[in-house]
């Protein structure tokens, strides 16, 4: 800090509450640009999903109708009726929420543990095993998809529940992540205690730095869900029964099958979105800080 | 203070049955806690990657056994015109994501991290919402959107400009815009909230000592904002080089890498070569250059910015 200067130094002392004071009732023009863009692009954001739900309670023949238009008319729930009567809709929905939460839990444990070794412990090799750790986030799956197809068919591991789960448990993302808010929010002090206690290492992440953790594993889990419940590649790959069949497989599919018709995939994507964002609306606030929280800090 | 009697009868009967120290306990218990990942890392990661190298030098159509053909599938990509096509597309959707959607993530935070901003957490959600939703539903949304004939796109600009008819997804160049436009869709309000909570990381003082230093508003973002928000910036850089490196969905269900392969990407290459034709020694081959380049911008873009370590 360099020592201010004697005409500085009054105004330095005022500055800091002149913004809380001032009320920004009048608008700047500033202001209104800010809120027009600002505006604008929630409409980019909004309008293709309107869009979407829009177009999938038109009829087939509507759906590419000129001039187009917003509000369905006749509006008709004939698509979702189709594709629950035709397709296996539900079968796809439940594959896809099972094995995103079986997933989603196994994440979360095996991430925070992981991260709490990270965080909390010095041991040796510990520098190099976590810049180990943190270089896989650099592969990218196209590299190893045919390999893993390979090895998962051959030892035969192409069980769904298998093959979509197990290989993705331990993300490094989520460990990094785990590892970031450990370091910030669990005090030694607590271990201290906990092991004077007498709890083992284990019962002291289980009983004690897991609840502390709480924020950033709601973050966490809703990360680990949309992106086992998104994901199309590997299933694309490994799931060969329609059975099996994923969310994103069974739409993908039924888009090829249909000859790229519109109805059927619309009402399927809206209906496939609805899980998606509800959980993201449930726990939006813990996602946005938990997953900020690591990245910030560096 | 009732504690400080305890660890000495604690440590003794539980040491007495379990570990002569409780130091030891300490000292194998983060091998154990790290150690599921390495597994996983090792059964499912660097095993195929090794088995990638490996397949890359076979000729191979996954049934009987692998025939050892040396370097031929390396010699025959370099060949390949559809392999330098898919390069060429991924390094151009990469770096768009480095050069525009970047930036543009960071304007918005900036905008967002206006004061006594209203709204602000509908903005930041409703901008990051594209991303939890599934790349194939988004692709099919746009899609609708996008048509040539019929989209709504084409018809809004028929109505508002009397200018219509852009064939968005049989043109060479409009199809690559296109999947470029749904990177940017997908990823800026994404990136937008790491920028966000980096800009509202940085300690008021310096902003206020760069102004009362006499920086203007450029000069401060220059001087204060930007190397503030290394560490946030590092990160998304990487994430967003990895995740764009891999593009598949939007070109697989979009245009299906067409018009002939203008759109196409090396993650669709690699998956038409293994998997719909059965070429998975050549399908290897590609994903290792992949690896190669990814691997090596990625780490030397850690190793720059030094993300990952607390310094």
């Amino acid at each position: 800090m360099s020592t201010p200067t004697l005409a500085r130094a009054p105004r330095a002392g005022t500055t800091p509450t002149a913004p809380v004071t001032r009320p920004a009732r009048r608008l700047r023009p500033g202001r209104v640009a800010l809120y027009a863009v600002l505006g604008l692009l929630t409409v980019v954001y909004v309008a293709p999903l309107l869009w979407a739900v829009s177009s999938s309670l038109k009829d087939r023949s509507d759906i590419f109708a000129f001039p187009p238009s917003l509000i369905p008319d006749p509006a008709t729930v004939d698509n979702y009726a189709n594709l629950l009567a035709t397709q296996p809709f539900w079968r796809w929905m439940l594959m896809s929420t099972v094995v995103a939460a079986v997933s989603t839990v196994a994440t979360v444990f095996l991430c925070s543990l992981a991260g709490f070794g990270f965080a909390k412990y010095e041991f040796r090799g510990k520098r190099v095993l976590f810049d180990v750790m943190f270089s896989s986030l650099a592969i990218p799956f196209a590299v190893i998809v045919v390999p893993l197809f390979v090895l998962v068919a051959k030892l035969g591991l192409a069980n769904p529940f298998f093959a979509l789960v197990v290989p993705w448990v331990a993300p490094a993302f989520g460990i990094f992540m785990m590892r970031q808010y450990t370091e910030q929010s669990v005090p030694d002090e607590i271990l201290d205690a906990a092991r004077i206690d007498g709890c083992s290492e284990l019962r002291t992440f289980l009983s004690v730095v897991m609840p502390l953790l709480r924020p950033a594993v709601g973050a966490l889990a809703v990360w680990s869900f949309l992106n086992s419940y998104n994901t199309l590649l590997w299933p694309l790959v490994i799931i060969a029964e329609p059975e099996y069949y994923t969310l994103p497989l069974g739409l993908q599919a039924l888009f090829g099958a249909e000859g790229r018709q519109y109805d059927l995939v619309m009402a399927g994507s809206v209906l496939a979105a609805v899980p998606a964002l509800i959980v993201f609306f449930v726990l939006r606030k813990q996602l946005v800080s938990g997953l900020t929280a690591g990245a910030v800090k560096g | 203070m009732s504690t400080l009697t305890r660890p000495s009868t604690a440590t003794a009967t539980r040491g007495a049955a379990r570990a002569p120290r409780p130091g030891v306990r300490r000292q194998w218990a983060p091998y154990l806690f790290i150690s599921p990942f390495f597994l996983l890392f090792t059964v499912f990661m660097v095993v195929p990657v090794g088995a990638g190298v490996y397949l890359s030098l076979t000729d191979w159509a996954g049934l009987g056994s692998p025939e050892y053909v040396g370097l031929a599938n390396y010699s025959r990509l370099l060949r390949d015109a559809s392999f330098g096509a898919a390069l060429a597309n991924t390094a151009f959707y990469t770096v768009f994501a480095m050069v525009v959607v970047l930036p543009l993530a960071l304007l918005i935070a900036l905008a967002l991290d206006a004061r006594g901003l209203r709204l602000r957490d509908f903005f930041r959600l409703t901008y990051f919402m594209p991303v939890v939703l599934s790349p194939i539903v988004i692709a099919l949304i746009f899609g609708l959107i996008f048509d040539g004939e019929y989209g709504l796109l084409n018809a809004t600009l028929e109505a508002l400009f009397g200018v219509g008819g852009v064939s968005w997804l049989t043109d060479p160049w409009w199809a690559r815009v296109v999947v470029v436009v749904l990177v940017l869709w997908r990823w800026t309000g994404y990136l937008t909230i790491f920028f966000l909570a980096g800009l509202q990381n940085i300690p008021r003082e310096l902003h206020e000592a760069a102004e009362l230093d006499g920086a203007g508003v450029v000069r401060r973002f220059f001087a204060v904002t930007v190397p503030q928000l290394r560490p946030v910036t590092a990160f998304i850089a990487v994430t967003m080089l990895v995740s764009t490196a891999q593009i598949f969905e939007e070109p697989f269900l979009l245009t299906q890498g067409g018009p002939g392969e203008a759109t196409l990407s090396v993650s669709m290459f690699v998956y038409r070569a293994g998997f719909q034709r059965q070429e998975l020694g050549y399908a290897a081959a590609a994903g290792v250059v992949m690896f190669v380049i990814v691997f090596v911008l990625g780490r030397l873009g850690t190793r720059a910015f030094g993300v990952g370590r607390n310094r």
